[in-house]
C-alpha cells in the first residue's frame, strides 16, 4: 500500500513516516502543498495523508485541486484547528477524514487502515458474519451459533459497525464518531461501558470470544482467541 | 404576536410623539382661531350697540327738544331712510301698546331685563317672509312711554356664521394635515429604526456581513447608520482577527503538542522497550492527553465567546437528541448505580450546532455522572414553553453553593474545584459558552437537594417569525 504524506513539519513527518513505514506502508513524503499535488497528480497512491495548513497550497485547496482533477483516491486530513467547524469544512471540500493534532499514532493508522478498507470492499451483503455470529441487516436478528441474542438497536448499531470492520483495530474515537456520530471526547468511560455490554451479550459464555481489546489502540472484532 | 404585530406602530415613541405634536397643533389652531372669532363677534357686537345707543341718545334728545310728536317724526324719518339695512324702531305707550314705529308688536314681555335684548320679527316682503334677528335697547322716555332701537343682525349673523365655518374648517384641516404629517412621520421613523433593528436582529443571528442601509440624505439616521455600520466592522474585523489568533495559538500549541506526542508514540513503539520505561512514558502519553483535551475545551470557550456567530446553524431536535444521549449515557449512569431518566418532547427544534449541543448536553450529564453519588438519580427533560425550548438536566446529588451556582454563567468562571475532581469547572464554563453561543440562557438552580441546569434556547420557528415580524415586533421590545 502507498500512502503520500503531505506534511510540512519536518519533525512530525519524520515521526510518522518511519512509524508508517514500521507498519509495512510504502510511504512518499512531501513537504508543501504544491509539491504534495503534483505528487499526487503524478503517482500512483492508494491514501493521501494531509496536513491541513501547509505552505502554498493549504491541504483543503490540494483535494479540490484533486477532485477537480477527477482522482478519487481516499485523503485524510491532519489538523491542528480542529473546531467542528474546521471538520466540517475539511468533509466539504472533499476530505474522506479529519483527524485532529495532536493524535496517538494507533489512531491514525485505525483511520487508514479503515479508509483502505472501506475503498477496497463496497460490496453489500444483508448478511454479516464473523465466525459463528450473524447479523441479518434485514431481520435485524443477530444469532451466535443458531442461538437467538437479543441487543438494543443502539446495540446493533455498534455491532454492525465493528463486524463491517472485522479485524481492523476501531478506536473509541472512531466509535464516537461512527455509531454515535458524537465529535467530541466525553469525559466518562461511555465507549467502554457500551463495549462491555455488547462483550456481554456476544461473548459471555462463548468458547472463542470475538470483542478484543487493543491495548492503547482500540477494538477489534476477530475470530481468534484473546491473548493473554 | 399578532397583536404585538397589530399594535407596534401604536407602541413606538415616534408615534406617541407625532401624537402629542398633532394635539398641541389642534389646541394652538384652536385657541388661535376661537379667539379671532370670539374677538370678531364682540367687535360686530359693540358696533352694532353703538349704534344702538347714538340712535337712542338722539331720538332721547328729539324728545326733549320737541316732545312725542318729534319723536315720531322722527322715527317716521329714519324708517324710511334706514329701513333699507334692517333699522328697527318703536314707541310704545306705558303698556307697550305701539304708538310708531316700524314693528308691530311691542316684543318683549314688559321692560327686558338685558341692556341689549334680542328678538326676532317676521319680515313679509313681496314674495317671501323671513325671520330676522334683532339686537335692540329700551329706554322709558320721562312721560312714560318706551322706545325701542333694534338693528337687524341677520347680515352679522350670516357674517359670524360663515365666519365660524371657516373656522371650523380652519381647526379641522390644520388638524387633519398635522395628524397626517405626524403619522407620516411616525411611520418613516418607525421603519427606519425597524430597519436598524432588524439588520442588527440579523446580525445577531449570524448574517455578519450584514449592513445598515444607507440612505443618502446625510440626515442623523444616515449618521446613525455609519456609526452603526463601522462598528460592525470593526467588530467582524476583530472576530477575524481573534479567529486568526485562535487558529494560530491552537496551531502553535498543538504542532508542538503533537510532536510530543509522536515522540512519545514512537518510545512506545520500540521493540527493545524495557518493561521499567512502558509505564511512565504511557502515563506521560495521558497527561499529554488531557493537555490536548483542556487546550480543545479553553480554545473552543474562547471561540465560543469571542462572539463569532456559528458557522453553519441547521435545525436540531433537542428533544431527540437529549433522548439519545440519555439514552447512550444510561449504561454508564447504570453501570455508576444512578438512575437516569428521560422525559424529552421530540419535534423542539432550535437553531443551531448539533455538535456543540451535544456536547453541551454530554457535559451537563457528566458533571452529574461524576458529583452524583450511588443510588441517586439524574432526569433529563426537553418541553416546548413559550416560544423557548428547556433542556432541564437536574440530579438530587449534593449539588452546588448558591454563590457558584451564580457565577457558573460567567465566561471563563472556574467552578467547582470540588473534592479533587479537576476539569468540572472548564466543562461547566463550555457549557455556558455554548449556550450563549445559541442565545440560550444557563441557569443554575437548587433542586433541593441536588443541581437543576436549565438551559432556555429560542425555538427555530420563532426566530423564523421573528425575521418575518421584523418590524413591529422589534418596536414593540
Amino acid at each position: 500500500m502507498h500512502i503520500l504524506l503531505i506534511e510540512d513539519d519536518t519533525e512530525a513527518a519524520r515521526v510518522l513516516v518511519k512509524g508508517l513505514r514500521e507498519s509495512g506502508y510504502t510511504v512518499d513524503h512531501a513537504a508543501d502543498g504544491r509539491d504534495g499535488l503534483s505528487r499526487a497528480l503524478a503517482g500512483k497512491f492508494d491514501l493521501i495523508v494531509t496536513d491541513r495548513m501547509l505552505p502554498h497550497l493549504d491541504g483543503l485547496g490540494v483535494i479540490q485541486q484533486l477532485r477537480r482533477a477527477r482522482l478519487a483516491t481516499p485523503v485524510l486530513v491532519l489538523s491542528a484547528l480542529g473546531t467542528v467547524d474546521d471538520r466540517i469544512r475539511g468533509l466539504k471540500a472533499g476530505g474522506d477524514d479529519y483527524l485532529t493534532k495532536p493524535f496517538a499514532f494507533a489512531e491514525l493508522l485505525a483511520r487508514i487502515e479503515a479508509l483502505l478498507r472501506r475503498h477496497a470492499s463496497a460490496a453489500e451483503s444483508t448478511v454479516l458474519r464473523v465466525a459463528d455470529l450473524e447479523f441479518d441487516l434485514l431481520a435485524r436478528t443477530v444469532t451466535r451459533g443458531g442461538r437467538e441474542i437479543e441487543l438494543t438497536s443502539r446495540e446493533q448499531k455498534l455491532l454492525e459497525f465493528l463486524m463491517r470492520r472485522e479485524g481492523q483495530v476501531v478506536t473509541r474515537t472512531m466509535l464516537l464518531e461512527g455509531v454515535w456520530d458524537l465529535h467530541f471526547d466525553p469525559q466518562s468511560n461511555l465507549v467502554d461501558v457500551h463495549i462491555s455490554r455488547l462483550r456481554q451479550a456476544i461473548d459471555r459464555g462463548a468458547q472463542r470470544l470475538l470483542i478484543h481489546t487493543v491495548r492503547g489502540s482500540g477494538y477489534v472484532l476477530k475470530e481468534e482467541e484473546e491473548e493473554q | 404576536m399578532k397583536d404585538t404585530r397589530r399594535w407596534g406602530l401604536f407602541n413606538t415613541s415616534a408615534f406617541r410623539m407625532s401624537t402629542a405634536y398633532t394635539l398641541l397643533v389642534a389646541l394652538a389652531v384652536c385657541v388661535t382661531l376661537g379667539s379671532t372669532y370670539l374677538l370678531t363677534q364682540s367687535i360686530i357686537q359693540g358696533d352694532v350697540d353703538l349704534i344702538i345707543d347714538t340712535e337712542l341718545r338722539s331720538l332721547e334728545n328729539q324728545y326733549v327738544r320737541s316732545g312725542i310728536p318729534g319723536v315720531t317724526d322722527e322715527i317716521d324719518l329714519r324708517i324710511d331712510s334706514w329701513g333699507r339695512i334692517g333699522a328697527v324702531y318703536m314707541l310704545a305707550g306705558p303698556r307697550f301698546d305701539r304708538l310708531a314705529g316700524n314693528v308691530t308688536n311691542w316684543p318683549f314681555d314688559g321692560e327686558p331685563a338685558e341692556p341689549y335684548p334680542e328678538f326676532r320679527i317676521e319680515s313679509i316682503e313681496p314674495g317671501q317672509r323671513s325671520v330676522h334677528p334683532v339686537r335692540a335697547a329700551v329706554r322709558k322716555l320721562p312721560n312714560g312711554d318706551w322706545l325701542l332701537v333694534g338693528s337687524d343682525m341677520s347680515q352679522d349673523r350670516r357674517y359670524v356664521r360663515t365666519f365660524q365655518i371657516a373656522t371650523l374648517w380652519g381647526i379641522g384641516l390644520s388638524i387633519l394635515v398635522a395628524a397626517v404629517a405626524g403619522f407620516s412621520f411616525s411611520f418613516r421613523l418607525a421603519r427606519r429604526v425597524g430597519d436598524v433593528t432588524d439588520t442588527c436582529v440579523r446580525i445577531m443571528s449570524g448574517e455578519q456581513g450584514h449592513r445598515l442601509p444607507v440612505a443618502g440624505t446625510s440626515d442623523e439616521f444616515d449618521a446613525l447608520a455609519m456609526s452603526v455600520n463601522r462598528v460592525l466592522d470593526r467588530l467582524e474585523e476583530q472576530t477575524r482577527t481573534l479567529r486568526a489568533t485562535f487558529d494560530s495559538v491552537a496551531h502553535d500549541l498543538r504542532a508542538p503538542l503533537h510532536r510530543l506526542r509522536s515522540r512519545m508514540d514512537a518510545v512506545l513503539r520500540l521493540p527493545t522497550l524495557e518493561s521499567g520505561i512502558r509505564e511512565p512514558v504511557e502515563s506521560a502519553l495521558r497527561e499529554v492527553d488531557r493537555l490536548q483535551r483542556t487546550l480543545a475545551t479553553l480554545l473552543q470557550i474562547a471561540l465560543a465567546e469571542s462572539g463569532a456567530p456559528l458557522a453553519s446553524p441547521a435545525p436540531v431536535d433537542v428533544g431527540e437528541l437529549a433522548d439519545e444521549l440519555a439514552e447512550l449515557f444510561e449504561p454508564v449512569a447504570r453501570e455508576r448505580d444512578l438512575t437516569l431518566t428521560a422525559r424529552a418532547d421530540h419535534g423542539v427544534i432550535v437553531e443551531g450546532n448539533r455538535q456543540l449541543l451535544a456536547q453541551l448536553i454530554t457535559n451537563l450529564l457528566e458533571n452529574a455522572l461524576k458529583y452524583v453519588p450511588a443510588g441517586g438519580r439524574i432526569d433529563v427533560a426537553v418541553k416546548r414553553l413559550a416560544d423557548r425550548a428547556h433542556l432541564v438536566i437536574s440530579d438530587n446529588g449534593p449539588g452546588m453553593p448558591a454563590e457558584e451556582r451564580l457565577r457558573a454563567g460567567e465566561p471563563f468562571a472556574r467552578l467547582g474545584q470540588r473534592s479533587g475532581l479537576e476539569g468540572s469547572g472548564l466543562g461547566l464554563s463550555l457549557v455556558s459558552a455554548i449556550a450563549r453561543l445559541h442565545r440560550a440562557r444557563l441557569t443554575l438552580e437548587s433542586n433541593d437537594p441536588g443541581l437543576r441546569a436549565v438551559v432556555s434556547l429560542p425555538l427555530a420557528d420563532a426566530q423564523v417569525a421573528l425575521a418575518s415580524a421584523s418590524l413591529s415586533r422589534s418596536m414593540s421590545a
